[in-house]
């Protein structure tokens, strides 16, 4: 339903004031005036949404008709504008140049006012319903449901692979980007079962797998993440288990993301990362030995002040070094090479090692080991390294944020089905908020305390990509002040 | 006196490596690729060769099959270093290359001075 649109009048002759007022009143307008271009500034900025049509005089003193125009120009106003002079001259087609969409002489007669008048509403009707039509159109898209063609198109205008099962894990829809990527024709794959389908066990298995957690109550609403090669793309996949009313898990849904492009990129950069590293050992090897051999006097004698100087560079070198190694081992472990090589091992040994190589590095900060190993320990299938990297990184945190005199307790045994490691200290502990994050990248606690500890936060990671790899669990309390323990459980069977 | 014939292309690793291993009373002789290394081994006959893997020439694990297929050579215990990090040499070298070179140890750069000396001295006891 079309109202009419409002009028505001604007001369500083009155008489013409009135009789444009009165025409437009006897038709029922609703009409606003002005007599100087000040007043109707002032109007247009109060009542903007009130004035549709502006009867404009063009022989105003002061600012003028002209500067109204430019501003309703410049404001993008769709307020329509028909300019009013004594005979329509220069005057005019300068107004009308500007933005105004008539003039009409001060001479009018009754008639002539209406048939210009007449135009310039309908043209207002015009561009208003033009507006309606196009909020209509717009309001087809947003409405609360659709009909299935506008799903269909909608999920076929998604630029990712979608693919949705109901429970029984049979395809109940897909759209033209997962027929692509398993040249599926038409509608020919629905109410099949995937492992018929889709034709790559990768997938298959991994949606299995999340409907079963999802049945099994594990990760309600969760949604898995994974990475599957289909043919010849490295995709992203993301399944999300569906439930129906009563909360009972009714289908999946699984997002197929093509990271090719991204996946060549982090090649590119775990590349750099090694090249790199490798090319800072060389030079570091050599600091190393320079330094030892200046600070053992083998160059000549040194004072005490150069020796505590060229003591901590040494340090801030072996720092440099580790990171270079753990950037290393880092690249390894993100290619996917967290377990190399499996082997039955023996974690009493190894542990005892580790110890043995941890307590001669610190052995200045005075430490007191309480370790208590099992002996005869069932052996574990695992990976030497990964394991040692377990074992060296959790015993090294533990002296690094213990202070000096301070007590560090080691114990491994077979706990049910698990080998059991734990790691105590009674440290500087870490604070509640940072707990959630200690197995990020890079993450490190950041406090006066550990600002003078070494370390790429990489350490933690680490040990829970490796963990993870023996499908073991990593749990972790502590307390500010008090310290802090971890517990390892590597399961002895897969 | 041990003698010690150091093999690496690193002209300022080699000096303080030596300075290094003359406090600890070695004679240490310095050569600065495979080729010439496997030239003074012969000509030397050294106690112990430490060798640089990366080398211009002919790379350490070359030198080291030479020297442990020369019947003249072949006692003399080997060291192989390596930019390579430990973790990764343990399974790209024990499996491959240790098998393939003989060598009788291998250590990662950066070592630690204490942890040369030591290698060192183990191996010169396990010949004696």
């Amino acid at each position: 339903m079309l109202t009419k649109p409002k009028m505001l009048v604007v001369d500083n002759d009155v008489a013409i004031l009135n009789k444009c007022s009165q025409l437009l009143l006897g038709k029922g307008f609703e009409v606003r005036t002005a007599q100087s271009s000040k007043g109707a500034l002032q109007i247009l900025g109060k009542y903007r949404r009130e004035v549709d049509i502006l009867l404009l005089s063009l022989e105003l003193p002061g600012l003028g008709a002209m500067s109204i125009i430019e501003v309703l120009k410049k404001t993008k106003s769709r307020i329509l504008v028909m300019a009013m002079s004594a005979d329509c001259g220069e005057e005019a087609i300068e107004a009308i140049h500007a933005g105004a969409y008539d003039c009409i002489r001060k001479t009018f007669t009754i008639e002539r006012f209406w048939t210009k008048m007449d135009r310039v509403v309908e043209r207002f009707t015009l561009a208003r319903q033009l507006e309606i039509l196009k909020k209509q159109r717009l309001s087809i898209l947003k409405k609360d449901s659709y009909d299935e063609d506008t799903v269909r198109a909608i999920m076929n205008a998604i630029p990712e692979g979608l693919i949705v099962t109901d429970h029984h894990e049979r395809i109940v829809f897909y759209n033209s980007k997962a027929a692509d990527l398993f040249g599926l024709q038409g509608d020919t794959a629905l109410g099949l079962p995937i492992g018929e389908t889709l034709k790559n066990a990768d997938l298959v298995s991994f949606i299995t797998e999340s409907m079963n957690l999802s049945r099994s109550g594990h990760s309600f609403g969760h949604q898995k993440v994974g990475s599957v090669e289909i043919g010849g793309m490295m995709m992203r996949v993301l399944t999300n288990s569906i439930e129906g009313d009563n909360g009972k898990t009714i289908g999946s849904v699984s997002m197929l993301h093509d990271v090719s492009q991204k996946k060549t990129m982090d090649q590119l950069k775990g590349d750099l990362v090694s090249m790199v590293s490798h090319e800072l050992k060389a030079p570091l090897s050599a600091l190393l030995m320079q330094l030892s051999v200046v600070l053992d006097g083998l160059a000549g004698d040194i004072t005490t002040k150069q020796k505590e100087l060229l003591g901590k560079a040494k340090q801030r070198t072996k720092r440099m070094i580790a990171l270079v190694n753990d950037l290393l081992d880092l690249r390894r472990i993100e290619e996917g090479k967290a377990v190399v090589e499996i082997e039955p091992l023996d974690l009493g040994e190894i542990l005892h090692r580790s110890i043995d190589i941890m307590t001669l590095s610190s052995k200045d900060k005075n430490i007191n080991f309480d370790v208590k190993i099992v002996e005869n320990l069932p052996l574990l299938s695992g990976d030497r390294t990964g394991i040692e990297a377990v074992f060296v990184n959790l015993i090294s945190n533990a002296i690094k944020y213990t202070s000096t005199g301070g007590q560090v307790q080691v114990e491994l045994k077979k706990a049910g089905k698990d080998l059991r490691l734990k790691v105590v200290d009674n440290g500087i502990g870490i604070e509640k908020g940072d707990l959630d994050h200690i197995f990020d990248r890079f993450y490190r606690i950041k406090t006066e305390q550990t600002k003078s500890i070494g370390g790429s936060g990489l350490g933690l990671y680490i040990v829970k990509r490796v963990v993870d790899a023996h499908r073991g669990t990593i749990s972790v309390e502590s307390e500010v002040g008090k310290g802090t323990m971890f517990i390892v459980s590597l399961p002895l069977e897969k | 006196m041990k003698k010690i014939l150091l093999v690496d292309d690193d002209l300022d690793f080699c000096e303080a490596t030596k300075l290094i291993l003359e406090s600890k009373a070695f004679k240490v002789s310095l050569a600065y690729d495979g080729k010439e290394g496997l030239n003074m081994a012969r000509s030397e006959q050294p106690d112990l060769v430490i060798l640089d893997v990366m080398m211009p020439e002919m790379n350490g694990y070359d030198v080291c099959v030479v020297m442990k297929a020369d019947p003249e050579l072949n006692r003399i215990p080997v060291i192989l270093l390596t930019a390579v990090s430990q973790e990764m040499f343990k399974t790209s070298f024990t499996k491959e290359m240790g098998l393939m070179t003989e060598a009788d140890d291998y250590i990662a750069k950066p070592v630690e001075p204490e942890e040369l000396v030591e290698r060192i001295e183990v191996l010169l006891k396990r010949e004696e």
